[in-house]
């Protein structure tokens, strides 16, 4: 057995383990689904365009992100503890496999978490948009899920079991709140949200479905974002290496 | 790089590891041969779970070489000829206990079917239950079952009994001889002195991070140097008894005298010289427990190379007197 397929060994036993842990389930899937099949049908608009599409945009991106992010963290942060990290050293993988198998399978399973919310709001939300529109903003959340899981792996490499909850509660609700996705940031606040990548990849998506262009503003911040978050996750790990 | 079978398994070559100001591990010199089961045995805090970090690549020396197989620790471990268990390894829970040994079975280069693994490893009657549901001595057997998942040249096991009972431990060591009987090379750490006794062929004792003696069960209670030897005498002379040739140690308790010698042959020829005649005479080597602590404490004493004679002596006849430290 060659180390990319041991590695996609591992990510789907990861899969396997998530799709059985009830937790992740809710928040990622279960959580953003009702949210989204309560509250959507009002006549509002938001941000130019309809407020049952922009909010299926912040439901998509919020299940994604806390599976990407709160989820990871705390497993790594305790895996880390518990040694299984140390354990897998022992195997045939590639010191890196761990990580990787974890991002392969946080993409793999937001890939149909994301489907399933474009189809709610194709069917219950009676959103129409072109097939490409549709792709597009599917994208960009699936792409965003990568910055947060990147910065789980920091967070789970730097901070212990029992400190990290509190921690990722914070980040998670900051970049949630001012990103606006559980309701749209207003007045004053928005200049400071624009900064955020939760906010970028919404606006991503309101732009598509009103211009039919994507900017380059948002693009770049999030592209920054990401490229900080993995270098602070590749420090994280290395800085690791002696105390696994 | 292919090991010849004449070549050392293990080497050690002057192999240090330190953490800041302390020493956890000081030039550490040793070798391992094929075929060999070694046990590794010291105090806590004596550097054996640095040394077997260091020998499995989770830790790097801060000086000195180990090589594993004719190459370095790291290589050696991702060639999969070494099953190791840690005593601080974790296990991915949520999933089963098959799950498991089929993934790590999965991640080596020559894998043993799942199912004669957990058969070894005893852990088949709970194969599906969910590893983060099984009890303390469960988990280690599974820990044992992901160390032998793959064919292996080297297993290397670090206290490996800890949290089983007794009846468990005596399968684990039954499993562990018909594993090394095929030609693997063994290195284990532990506690327990009767486990290095029975089950090694040779024993490595470190403390403070060096080894202080290498040998089999026997030359190690050999090198600890004393024999014991108990008696019963009528009229207890104490300066006599003290003035016995290999004297390391005196207890007296009523009219039984207990002697740790270094020359048993001539202890007891001096007591018949003098025209006593003594009892009950009994003389047996040091068990390995009684040489181990023989020779981490002289090394704790570090420098005070020969201490004066212990003796102890118990003034009633129950035994259940003040211990008094004479000199």
């Amino acid at each position: 057995m060659n180390s990319t397929s041991g590695t996609l060994a591992l990510g789907k036993a990861e899969i396997i383990r998530l799709r059985r842990n009830k937790r992740y389930l809710f928040f990622t899937l279960a959580l953003p689904i009702v949210l989204y099949l309560a509250l959507s049908k009002t006549a509002a608009t938001e941000g130019g365009v309809s407020f049952k599409v922009y909010y299926l945009f912040e439901m998509a991106s919020l299940g994604a992100f806390s599976g990407a992010f709160n989820n990871n963290a705390i497993r790594i942060s305790q895996e880390r503890k518990d040694g299984w990290i140390r354990q897998l050293r022992l195997t045939c993988l590639p010191a890196n496999s761990y990580v990787v198998a974890k991002i392969i399978a946080t993409v793999a399973l937001t890939a149909p978490q994301i489907a399933i919310m474009m189809l709610l709001g194709r069917f219950y939300g009676d959103i129409q948009l072109p097939i490409w529109e549709w792709t597009v903003i599917a994208l960009t959340i699936w792409l965003g899920t990568l910055i947060f899981a990147a910065l789980a792996v920091a967070i789970g490499y730097w901070m212990n079991p029992n400190s990290v909850q509190p921690v990722i509660m914070i980040i998670f609700l900051f970049f949630s709140l001012f990103g606006g996705l559980w309701f749209p940031v207003t007045g004053g606040l928005r200049t400071f949200a624009q900064g955020t990548p939760t906010y970028r990849i919404v606006q991503i998506g309101t732009d598509v479905t009103l211009h039919g262009t994507v900017s380059w503003i948002p693009v770049s911040i999030i592209l920054i974002w990401l490229v900080v978050f993995v270098g602070l996750a590749t420090f994280a790990v290395r800085n690791a290496a002696e105390a696994i | 790089m292919s090991n010849s079978g004449t070549g050392p398994v293990v080497s050690f070559e002057n192999v240090s590891k330190q953490y800041g100001g302390l020493k956890a591990v000081d030039g550490l010199n040793l070798d391992l041969r094929p075929g060999e089961t070694v046990a590794l045995l010291g105090p806590n805090g004596a550097g054996k779970s640095t040394s077997l970090d260091m020998l499995l690549a989770l830790k790097k020396p801060s000086s000195g070489r180990i090589r594993m197989f004719g190459s370095d620790p790291y290589h050696a471990i991702k060639s999969g000829r070494v099953g190791a268990m840690l005593q601080s390894g974790g296990l991915m829970p949520e999933v089963t206990v098959r799950e498991l040994v089929s993934l790590v079975a999965s991640l080596h280069p020559r894998p043993l079917p799942v199912e004669t693994t957990m058969k070894q490893a005893g852990i088949d009657k709970f194969a599906d239950q969910r590893v983060d549901k099984l009890s303390g001595g469960q988990t280690q057997r599974v820990r044992f079952a992901l160390a032998i998942a793959g064919e292996c040249e080297l297993i290397v096991l670090d206290e490996p009994t800890t949290a089983m009972d007794v009846e468990t431990r005596r399968l684990f060591w039954a499993n562990m001889k018909a594993e090394v009987a095929e030609g693997r090379t063994l290195l284990f750490a532990t506690h327990y002195l009767e486990e290095a006794d029975q089950a090694a062929d040779r024993i490595l004792v470190i403390n403070k991070g060096r080894l202080l003696a290498d040998g089999t069960p026997a030359e190690i209670k050999e090198r600890a140097g004393a024999k014991r030897m108990s008696f019963r005498l009528e009229r207890v002379d104490e300066p006599f008894l003290l003035s016995l040739p290999g004297l390391e140690s005196l207890e007296i308790r009523h009219d039984v005298v207990q002697i740790q010698t270094r020359d048993s042959d001539a202890t007891l020829y001096a007591v018949l010289d003098a025209g006593y005649r003594p009892s009950e005479i009994e003389v047996s080597s040091l068990g390995l427990e009684q040489a181990f602590i023989a020779i981490t404490s002289e090394d704790d004493r570090a420098g005070g190379a020969s201490g004066p004679v212990q003796v102890t002596r118990h003034a009633s006849p129950a035994g259940a007197g003040k211990e008094m430290s004479g000199k």
